[in-house]
């Protein structure tokens, strides 16, 4: 170490010890130490933490030991917050790595002096104990179905509104708005702003999450924050931090520092991302302005589609309308020659027929007037011998009537009354000229004619007394 | 389309559909005009959605909107 550039008794001051440089003024010569303490290069160091003392000033004091020393330390406050340790976890006994630069702080005339190892930096010695503690409780949220629940929710690939919980003014922020910028998306954002690496921090999460989730109004809550060691982010692996989110009936989407750093938050959450811009890429899952021209393009698609659809048919059913016409038009032509051809075949037809039908009803009429003339005379030879057969007949006939009618003749003369006349008999009759058979028609009759032979009598009855009848 | 709530997912998913029944030829008339015109109708929902997120971006504090949903409800009363 340098002394201080004017000895004391070089300004005739004071005398020094021969054998030693100096006297020097011991505020300059602490602050030439300060200068040169801060000169050591910044180192990590390990021990268990003892006597610390976390009050409510701007330093956190504690020593670091271990079995060979002890070095004193001081972190500002501000630091030892953001390391997110809690009270039990920062306790008398652990084990700490830190990191930092010696220090002195040279005092005054009324403040001590002071040595101590400046921490800007530290975690937990047993991070693999921090790590272990990490993969029991991802145990035993994984085993409760904690994992589960964000994932099987409906995350929409435009949401109207997003709700973000991180650091105000943070590079995560940032990081989401450009994220979203690419995306040409400009929705809503509501920021839930909150503390992501301290004490504060996993209670402060939980509750913008759930506030953002019971307004009711994002469609999508992203958690981020930028990377760090497991110790800046263990807010993110807070158990009921995770919890909430697992619950959450909003889709969460995690972008918890960078891609090597998994956080329990990314295991609960819908989705895990490895930045913020990821993020915002995730929670907008479209290109906007992309999807605006796809759009457009795809109206003008369907609107061509159904212009060339109507065309397309109407040029179908055009043709399809012309094709019935079409086809009459070949049938008439096809008809009308075939009736000429009938026509003419008909002509031809009927006078064949006409030449055949004559000459075969000549033929027939020939061949009947044979027949009717050979008939005739068959008929006319029977006829003259049935005409002689009949003359043969009516003169024999006439032969025998005649005899019989002789005989009848002679046999009627035999009974003839006139012959009786002519023999001298009498025929009384009435005057109708009906004969009297008796007395009794005589008497009744009174007047009557007697015929006789060559003539006739009147007479009548003459009634006497006892006359007798004559 | 099914009767669950309409989504921008959807909408684009179901007009992919469309296009390619479309493209393919297949549907006749009565079904291209009938697409077409259900086609527009999801055209013109997707466009909503994106003008809801292309006006311009809005920035809000949780608690100005839990400010603002009281404010809403205040006055709905």
């Amino acid at each position: 170490m340098q002394e201080p550039s004017v000895p004391i008794e070089e300004r005739g001051q004071r005398a020094g010890v021969p054998g030693y440089p100096g006297p020097f003024a011991v505020g300059r010569y602490a602050a030439k130490l300060r200068d040169r303490v801060r000169e050591f290069a910044p180192v990590c160091v390990i021990g268990e933490v003892t006597g610390s003392r976390i009050g409510r000033g701007p330093n956190v004091y504690f020593e670091l030991r271990d079995g060979d020393g002890a070095l004193p330390c001081a972190m500002w406050r501000t630091d030892f917050d953001k390391l997110g340790l809690s009270e039990e976890e920062f306790r008398d006994g652990v084990e700490v790595v830190a990191a930092g630069s010696c220090d002195y702080y040279p005092g005054s005339a009324s403040a001590s002096p002071k040595f101590a190892f400046r921490v800007q930096d530290m975690r937990l010695a047993g991070e693999g104990d921090l790590l272990a503690r990490l993969a029991r409780l991802r145990r035993q949220l994984g085993s409760e179905g904690l994992f589960e629940p964000q994932k099987a929710l409906a995350r929409p690939r435009l949401p109207r509104r997003i709700g973000v919980v991180t650091a105000e003014g943070s590079a995560a922020r940032r990081d989401f708005l450009a994220g979203l910028e690419r995306r040409s998306w400009r929705g809503t954002i509501v920021w839930g702003y909150a503390p992501v690496q301290d004490r504060r921090a996993a209670g402060a999460i939980a509750a913008a999450i759930r506030e953002l989730a019971a307004v009711g109004q994002v469609d999508t809550i992203v958690v981020t924050r930028g990377g760090g060691s497991i110790a800046d982010l263990w807010a993110f692996c807070d158990e009921t931090l995770c919890r909430t989110v697992a619950l959450t009936p909003v889709p969460v989407i995690s972008a918890v520092g960078h891609d090597v750093d998994r956080t329990l938050i990314d295991d609960v959450a819908a989705v895990c991302c490895s930045t913020p811009t990821h993020a915002a890429e995730t929670a907008v899952g479209i290109d906007c302005s992309l999807a605006s021209d796809r759009l457009a393009s795809a109206a003008a698609h369907l609107d061509t589609r159904a212009r060339a659809a109507v065309v397309s048919r109407a040029r179908d059913l055009a043709r399809t309308s012309r094709a019935p016409r079409d086809h009459l038009d070949r049938h008439r032509v096809k008809l009308h020659q075939f009736t000429r051809e009938m026509r003419a075949s008909a002509r031809r037809g009927r006078a064949t027929r006409a030449e055949y039908q004559r000459r075969i009803a000549a033929s027939v009429i020939e061949r009947k007037l044979e027949a009717a003339g050979a008939a005739t005379d068959r008929e006319a030879a029977k006829l003259g011998g049935r005409a002689a057969f009949l003359e043969r007949a009516e003169s024999s006939l006439l032969e025998r009537e005649a005899a019989a009618l002789a005989a009848r003749a002679t046999a009627l003369g035999s009974h003839d009354p006139e012959r009786a006349l002519d023999r001298g008999y009498a025929l009384l009759l009435d005057g109708e000229g009906e004969p009297l058979g008796g007395v009794d028609a005589v008497r009744k009759a009174r007047r009557f004619d007697i015929r006789v032979s060559d003539g006739t009598l009147p007479a009548q009855v003459r009634e006497s007394g006892g006359a007798d009848e004559r | 389309m099914s009767a669950e709530p309409i989504t921008y997912e959807r909408a684009v998913e179901r007009l992919e559909e469309i296009i390619r029944r479309l493209d393919s030829n297949q549907a006749g008339l009565r079904e291209t005009l009938d697409l077409c015109r259900e086609g527009k109708g999801l055209i013109e929902f997707a466009a909503g959605e994106l003008d809801a997120v292309g006006k311009g971006l809005e920035e809000l504090r949780l608690d100005e909107l839990i400010a603002r949903l009281e404010g809403a409800g205040a006055a709905a009363e």
